[in-house]
């Protein structure tokens, strides 16, 4: 389970996260939408460290970890697999060693065939096959971002965080993203926290969505109940949701 | 002029944070032999040529100018001792740091800004791997022992090539030129090189690695990053030159003797 307890963070003058508390419960996909330059993407990475609030507490199954030093977080890290906004694979390292890296560092004891098996099995989760030996610079872009969806699981993470995983996508590639999200929450049986600006994908497929507008919640409940929803910003969303529908 | 100011402290002194994290690392949790293998290797490779190219002609250069200034004299047999002592002492380490500084200083700083903007050193982070240990160690060790073997290259080069204008401008036989080198290359002179080529590869290893690690900005902040990365290590060799200069002249020569 992940807790915020009033968590601040700014940036200089400027106050990014205005006193944000929600609590995600294990198991759960959890939506955070918001328009651009809301905190979304801060709030994720206060929860791996990348970034530390001013103020303010975040729990990990029930640990403090907003005070922790790096060091200090690689255990809570390891809990954690998170999906960047850019695909951020190791231009300098193939798609194996790119999917093997983290699985070497959390588990040495491996063999080499028993991490060449994982990682065709991460792949295969993300239907990519026969790309091993390739650099992430010889593959698509929608294809570099599955490749970081499998390195993310390679390590089998309680915890999955996402940041506008479907950002720069194709419509297709858009939905075999969101596909992907919910196949690997429901089947690794993960936590899940999705920042995204697309409000169709989060009415389909997560349990609690949460609305941010200038760092603080506007709203938050179930899809349905955002559905009902008589906030401006959320109403907002549900149009283009429903735009978005209506043109597919 | 105030704020530049206090921009600058702040930034050595971030500068040198980093590098006394970087140097815990080394010691607490050392990268692989292969990574920093791999790094050595290729800065060797990738500065070989152009060391290799600029040495010969430092050395034919240093003849030259030597032929000129020591015929007046009749020490003409000296030629070959002179230019090399001048080249080991000074222009090698110098030449070497001013080369690396533009090919691997600023290669470096782009690469680890671009790895920094795109994400991946967070991404390394996040997988639970140190990207000091990971990235910029191996990177930092391998530019100061690759400096070496450049500055060894660099100075075979500087006497083929001094040995063989000797013989073309100034008429000495080869033979001639190298004969004094041992007496005139002292333990001292050598010392000294090694000094500063070890001070300069540090500056810049600290400084390339620094500079690329906290960049910021996208693309623009890359392209910034790798500017002050060249500015940086040509002032801060050229100023280090100066003190290492001092340091040798009065602590080497106690223990060495020039």
């Amino acid at each position: 389970m992940i807790s915020f307890k009033n968590v601040r963070k700014s940036f200089g003058e400027r106050e990014v996260l205005k006193g944000i508390s929600f609590d995600v419960p294990e198991g759960q996909i959890l939506f955070i939408l918001g328009t651009s330059g809301t905190g979304k993407s801060v709030l994720l990475k206060n929860i791996v460290g990348l970034l530390k609030p001013t103020s303010g507490e975040i729990y990990i199954d029930e640990q403090e970890v907003s005070k922790l030093t790096e060091k200090q977080m690689f255990p809570i890290r390891r809990k954690c697999g998170m999906v960047f906004q850019q695909p951020a694979l190791f231009d300098s390292l193939t798609i194996f060693e790119n999917v093997a890296f983290g699985l070497r560092k959390h588990q040495p004891e491996l063999t080499e065939t028993q991490v060449r098996d994982r990682v065709k099995e991460c792949l295969a989760l993300v239907h990519l096959h026969g790309i091993e030996s390739k650099k992430p610079q010889e593959i698509s872009y929608g294809m570099q971002k599955r490749v970081s969806l499998a390195r993310t699981v390679a390590v089998n993470p309680r915890i999955l965080l996402f940041d506008e995983p479907t950002t720069g996508l194709d419509p297709v590639t858009t939905n075999a993203i969101n596909n992907l999200i919910l196949e690997l929450s429901r089947k690794l049986k993960t936590t899940s926290m999705v920042v995204s600006h697309d409000m169709q994908c989060a009415l389909e497929i997560a349990d609690h969505i949460l609305v941010l507008d200038k760092g603080s919640i506007v709203d938050q409940g179930t899809p349905n109940q955002l559905k009902k929803s008589k906030q401006p910003l959320v109403q907002d969303f549900l149009k283009e949701a429903l735009n978005a529908e209506i043109s597919h | 002029m105030l704020k530049s100011l206090t921009d600058l402290v702040d930034d050595i002194g971030n500068c040198l944070l980093f590098v006394w994290d970087v140097i815990v690392t080394a010691f607490t949790t050392p990268c692989s032999f292969t990574s920093v293998s791999d790094q050595t290797w290729k800065v060797t490779m990738q500065s070989l040529p152009t060391t290799a190219m600029a040495g010969f002609f430092v050395g034919a250069i240093m003849t030259v100018q030597f032929t000129m200034q020591i015929t007046t004299f009749g020490a003409l047999g000296y030629l070959g001792g002179l230019s090399t002592s001048g080249t080991v002492r000074e222009v090698g380490p110098l030449l070497i740091a001013f080369l690396l500084s533009g090919k691997i200083g600023a290669f470096t700083s782009a690469e680890l800004g671009t790895m920094q903007v795109t994400e991946q050193i967070d991404a390394i982070r996040c997988l639970g791997a140190n990207p000091i240990q990971e990235i910029i160690l191996p990177r930092f060790i391998g530019i100061i022992v690759a400096s070496f073997f450049l500055l060894a290259a660099g100075l075979v080069m500087s006497v083929f090539g001094g040995m063989l204008l000797g013989q073309v401008f100034s008429g000495i036989n080869p033979e001639e030129y190298l004969r004094h080198i041992p007496t005139i290359v002292t333990r001292y002179s050598i010392a000294s090189g090694l000094f500063k080529c070890f001070v300069f590869a540090i500056l810049l290893a600290s400084i390339c690695t620094y500079k690329g690690y906290s960049t910021r900005g996208g693309a623009k902040g890359v392209g910034r990053a790798v500017v002050s990365t060249a500015v940086l290590t040509m002032v801060g060799i050229v100023v280090s030159d100066w003190i290492t200069s001092l340091f040798s002249d009065t602590f080497l020569n106690m223990y060495l003797g020039s």
